[in-house]
């Protein structure tokens, strides 16, 4: 059966991310999953991030970020996930700011790509769940955060 | 109560799914017989059954594009919001359901 823990890779998961804004955080972000063989090019990457920034706030609340997108830069879907340092500004939906992004990377042609649309869908759930992303925020590392997640 | 409703966002990858979820839990909390189907990148999940619908209280569409098969809903109370809305308060939602129930 597919689970959560499928989709979530431990070496795209950083704690204590030294950023101090969100164009830092997509970028550190983004730069994480070239490293590991997601995407193809940070900048176009980041563009098409922007393009979805554009049509609403994609901070949920609960100091949590969800910037994501479709992009032809995607080779594999997967998500990127920081945990800062400190709080970052964000437009958020209760104006408080951000301490855990969850950069999603999606392709334009999903064709045969379903399972992992499937677990990315699981992911996200995931997110709406208060406990979860308070246990996630609070982890010391990558495999704290994967726990908080995939319990 | 029981609500029915449906969760769908612009891209269809993230915000669909934790309306859904927030909403889910937001219901069960108030201690409402709740289901939620999701229209998002993946397609439709969660499907809800002509029983559900007929059953429903109300319907919640939390939905920032067109969603398939409203006319399902034709004839029942229907709350429409984005699904930011959802997001951010889904219990403050129940309650407004639960009062237009009442």
């Amino acid at each position: 059966m597919m689970e959560v823990k499928d989709i979530v890779d431990i070496n795209t998961i950083k704690t204590n991310i030294n950023v101090k804004s969100k164009e830092e955080a997509i970028h550190e972000l983004a730069g994480v999953l070239l490293q590991n063989e997601y995407i193809t090019n940070v900048e176009a990457f980041v563009e098409d991030i922007y393009a979805r920034e554009a049509v609403g706030q994609t901070g949920i609340g609960n100091y949590i970020a969800i910037p994501h997108g479709n992009s032809h830069s995607v080779k594999k879907i997967g998500v990127a996930i920081g945990i800062t340092k400190e709080e970052i500004p964000w437009e958020t939906l209760d104006g408080k700011g951000v301490k855990g992004i969850i950069l999603f990377a999606v392709g334009k042609e999903n064709d045969g790509a379903q399972q992992h649309l499937k677990l990315l869908s699981l992911f996200a759930r995931k997110l709406g769940n208060d406990e979860v992303v308070e246990k996630m925020l609070q982890s010391a590392d990558a495999e704290d955060v994967k726990e908080a997640l995939c319990n | 109560m029981k609500i029915v409703g449906v969760a769908a966002c612009t891209v269809g990858i993230a915000h669909t799914y934790i309306a859904q979820e927030k909403l889910e839990n937001a219901g069960k909390k108030a201690g409402h017989d709740i289901h939620i189907e999701t229209q998002g990148t993946i397609g439709t999940e969660n499907e809800l059954t002509q029983k559900q619908i007929d059953e429903a209280d109300i319907v919640i569409l939390a939905a920032d594009v067109k969603i398939a098969g409203r006319e399902r809903f034709e004839g029942k109370r229907i709350i429409q919001v984005k699904t930011e809305t959802a997001v951010k308060s889904p219990n403050k939602l129940i309650e407004k359901a639960a009062e237009v129930v009442k």
